[in-house]
C-alpha cells in the first residue's frame, strides 16, 4: 500500500517537469506551505475539516453495507439548515433571533437533522423496497443542489446581489481557532466525531452490529441482528456528519449560503475514507493529508503556475494505484484478444 | 404563449439538449447490460470533450476532432475497463476515484496545450435534411440539427437492434443478468463486460466531443457539468432500453428547454421545480417504490471465475 502511494507521488511528480519544476523541490514546497508553518498547518485544517466529516460519513454507511454516494447533497442541505438558522431574525430566516448560548446547539441539530433526514429517504427506499442506494443517493445529490439554488436565487436571497443570501450575523460565525489562516472550530467538530465514529464502531454493541451487516447481512439477520434498524441508524448519523460538514462551510467559511458550496468535497471525501481503508481513525490523518495537498497545490499554483489539477490528479492516483496493486500482483488480465485469455476461458468451461 | 410555434421551439431546442446525454446513454446502455455500472462517465464525457476540443485545435477541422472524442473516450474505456474488469474491483469506487482524475487530467492538459491562447473552433453546422426538414412541427423539431444529433438517432435505432436481436446483445444481457449461467453456457464474462465498458467509453467520449463540436464551440474546465450523471439518469429511466432512453432524454433535455423559456416569460414557476422533475421521476425508477427490479441483477457485482 506505501508501495503504491509512492508510486503515485512519482507519477504525480513527472507533471510538474513540463513547467520548469523538478518534482523533489516541487513536493518540499507544497509540504512546506502546508505543514510548514502555523499558517499553513491552519488552512490544511480548514480544508481537511469537510473532508474528515464527509469521510466519516462514509465509513458508517459503507460499513454497514449501504454504497451511499449522497454526501454532496446532505452538504449543501445542511448548509442551508445552518443558513436559515443563522439569519434568525431577518426576512431571510427563521422568525427569531436566538442567543448564542442557544443558537449553537440549535444550529449543531438542525443541520445534522437536514442531512439525516435526507439521507434516510435513500435508506428507507434501500432498506425498505429494496431501491439501489447507489443511483438514488446520486440522483438525490442533484434535487439537493437545486433545492440549494431555488432557496439562494428565490426566498432567501440578497436583494440586488448575486445569488446568495445576505451575509450572516457575526455571532453566528465559528469562532476562529487559529485566526492569521482563519481556522474556525469547525475542526473540532470533526474530530469529535471522528472519536465519536471510532468509539461506536469498536467499543459498542451496536458498531459491532452494524459491521456485522455490512459484512454478510443474511448471516447478522440470522444472528438476531436487527440489520434493517442498523442500516437505517448507519445512513442517518452519516448524512447527519456531512451535513455538518456544511454547516462549517456557511458558519466558518463563506459565512453566506450560495449556490456550489461543496464543490466535489463530497465525493473528494469518499476517496479520503477510501485511503483510510474504512477505519475512523486512519480518516483523521489521511483528511489531513489530502487538505495539505490542496493548500500546498493553490500555492504552488500562485507561485509557479503549476496548475493545482495535478493534485487532483495525485488524490486519485493514490487510490487508484492502490485499487490496482492487487491486480499487478497478480498481473493476468483476461482480455478479449489475449490468447491466454482464450486458454484460461477454455480450460475454465471445460 | 403556448401558441404552435411556442411549442415547436420547445421541442425542437428538447431535442438539442437531449443529444449529447442520449448519445453517452446509448453506450452505458451495454455496460450496464453487462453489469458494469460506470459512475466514471462524466471524466469519460469530459475527457472525451478536451480530446475533441485539442484535435480540432490542431487539424484545424472540426469533423476530425468529432471522431478524436471518440477515440479518446475508447482510450478511456479501456482504461476503465482494467479496473472495472481486469481488477475486479468496486465499480462504485472506481467511478468516483476517476472522475477526480479525469477531471484532474483534464484541467492540467488543457493548462499545458491550450496555456492562455484558446481559439474558439468552427461550430459544426445545423444540416437541412432535404423535403424531411419542409414538413410541418416535424421538419424544426427533427430535421434542423447538426449531424451529430442525426448519428446519434442511428445510433439508438442500431444500439436497439443490436442489444435485442443479435446474439451479441442476448449474451450481453446474460452476462448482466446472471454472469454464473452466462458463464456456464460457454459466453465469457470478462470479455463481454470489457465490451461494455468500452463501448461505454465510445459513446461518452462521442459525447463530449458532440458538446464541444455541435453546441459550445471552444474547451473550459467545467464544460461537462452532469451530463455524465444525467446520462446515468436517462440510462435508468429509460430501464436499461435504447428506445425507451430515447423518450426518457427528451424528459430531461424538455424539462430543461421549458425552464430557459419559461425563464423569459414569467418567474411564478421556479425554473428548479422543473430541473429537478426529471431526477426524482429517475429516482422513483430505481426506489423499488414501482415493484419489479428493473435493472440487471448482476450490475455492480464484479464476477469471479471459480
Amino acid at each position: 500500500m506505501l508501495l503504491a502511494a509512492l508510486a503515485a507521488f512519482a507519477v504525480a511528480g513527472l507533471l510538474f517537469i513540463p513547467y520548469g519544476t523538478d518534482p523533489l523541490s516541487a513536493y518540499a514546497f507544497l509540504f512546506a506551505e502546508a505543514f510548514g508553518s502555523l499558517r499553513g498547518f491552519g488552512f490544511t485544517l480548514v480544508q481537511a475539516t469537510p473532508l474528515i466529516l464527509i469521510a466519516q460519513g462514509t465509513v458508517l454507511a459503507w460499513r454497514a453495507g449501504l454504497g451511499y454516494v449522497g454526501f454532496e447533497g446532505c452538504f449543501v442541505l445542511g448548509a442551508a439548515a445552518a443558513a436559515w438558522l443563522a439569519l434568525g431574525g431577518t426576512p431571510d430566516g427563521f422568525p427569531y433571533a436566538l442567543p448564542p448560548a442557544l443558537f449553537f446547539p440549535a444550529v449543531l441539530a438542525l443541520s445534522f437533522a437536514a442531512g439525516a433526514v435526507w439521507a434516510g429517504m435513500i435508506g428507507v427506499l434501500r432498506v425498505r423496497f429494496r431501491g439501489n442506494e447507489v443511483l438514488t443517493s446520486l440522483m438525490a445529490n442533484y434535487v439537493a443542489a437545486f433545492i440549494v439554488q431555488y432557496l439562494v436565487s428565490g426566498p432567501m436571497r440578497q436583494p440586488g446581489s448575486l445569488p446568495q443570501t445576505p451575509r450572516l450575523p457575526r455571532d453566528t460565525w465559528l469562532p476562529y481557532l487559529i485566526p492569521e489562516a482563519r481556522t474556525h472550530a469547525g475542526i473540532l467538530i470533526a474530530l469529535v466525531a471522528s472519536g465519536l465514529v471510532a468509539v461506536l464502531l469498536r467499543a459498542t454493541p451496536t458498531g459491532y452490529e452494524i459491521i456485522a451487516s455490512g459484512i454478510n447481512a443474511r448471516a447478522a439477520r440470522y444472528g438476531g441482528i436487527p440489520v434493517a434498524r442498523r442500516q437505517m441508524l448507519a445512513i442517518l448519523l452519516a448524512g447527519g456528519l456531512a451535513a455538518l460538514a456544511g454547516l462549517g462551510a456557511v458558519l466558518g467559511v463563506q459565512h453566506r449560503l450560495m449556490d456550489g458550496l461543496a464543490g466535489g468535497a463530497g465525493f473528494v471525501g469518499i476517496v479520503v475514507a477510501l485511503l483510510a481503508r474504512l477505519d475512523p481513525l486512519a480518516v483523521v490523518p489521511a483528511a489531513i493529508l489530502y487538505g495539505g495537498l490542496e493548500v500546498g497545490g493553490a500555492a504552488m499554483q500562485r507561485d509557479t503556475g503549476v496548475p493545482s489539477a495535478v493534485v487532483f490528479i495525485l488524490e486519485s492516483l493514490v487510490v487508484l494505484f492502490i485499487l490496482g496493486s492487487g491486480l499487478l500482483r497478480g498481473w493476468r488480465l483476461p482480455l478479449p484478444w489475449s490468447g491466454r485469455w482464450r486458454a484460461t476461458s477454455r480450460k475454465a468451461a471445460e | 404563449m403556448l401558441n404552435q410555434a411556442f411549442f415547436v421551439t420547445w421541442l425542437a431546442a428538447s431535442v438539442g439538449l437531449a443529444g449529447p446525454v442520449l448519445l453517452a446513454a446509448q453506450g452505458e446502455i451495454f455496460a450496464e447490460r453487462a453489469g458494469v455500472l460506470n459512475i466514471g462517465l462524466e471524466g469519460t464525457i469530459l475527457l472525451g470533450a478536451l480530446g475533441s476540443y485539442l484535435a480540432a485545435v490542431a487539424t484545424g477541422s472540426t469533423p476530425l476532432g468529432f471522431v478524436a472524442g471518440g477515440v479518446t473516450g475508447l482510450a478511456v474505456g479501456a482504461v476503465l475497463a482494467l479496473f472495472y474488469v481486469g481488477a475486479q474491483a468496486s465499480q462504485v469506487v472506481v467511478g468516483i476515484v476517476f472522475n477526480i482524475l479525469a477531471a484532474g487530467v483534464a484541467s492540467y492538459v488543457y493548462d499545458l496545450a491550450a496555456g492562455t491562447s484558446a481559439p474558439t473552433i468552427g461550430l459544426l453546422r445545423p444540416v437541412h435534411l432535404p423535403v424531411l426538414s419542409a414538413l410541418p412541427v416535424l421538419g424544426p423539431v427533427l430535421f434542423r440539427h447538426p449531424l451529430p444529433l442525426y448519428l446519434t438517432l442511428l445510433i439508438v435505432v442500431l444500439a436497439q437492434v443490436v442489444l435485442f436481436r443479435t446474439r451479441f446483445g442476448l449474451a450481453l444481457i446474460a452476462v448482466g443478468e446472471h454472469p454464473r449461467a452466462a458463464h456456464a453456457a460457454g459466453i465469457s464474462v470478462a470479455r463481454m463486460r470489457v465490451i461494455g465498458v468500452l463501448l461505454s467509453g465510445l459513446g461518452g467520449g462521442l459525447a463530449g466531443a458532440y458538446l464541444v463540436t455541435a453546441q459550445i464551440g471552444l474547451y473550459r474546465d467545467n464544460i461537462v457539468s452532469g451530463e455524465g450523471f444525467i446520462a446515468l439518469a436517462i440510462v435508468i429511466f429509460g430501464r436499461w432500453s435504447p428506445l425507451r432512453s430515447l423518450l426518457a432524454a427528451l424528459v430531461f433535455g424538455g424539462a430543461d428547454a421549458l425552464q430557459l423559456s419559461l425563464q423569459l416569460f414569467n418567474d411564478r414557476v421556479p425554473a428548479q421545480v422543473l430541473l429537478c422533475l426529471p431526477y426524482i421521476l429517475t429516482i422513483l425508477a430505481v426506489s423499488g417504490l414501482l415493484g419489479g427490479r428493473a435493472q440487471p441483477a448482476a450490475l455492480m457485482l464484479p464476477y469471479r471465475k471459480e
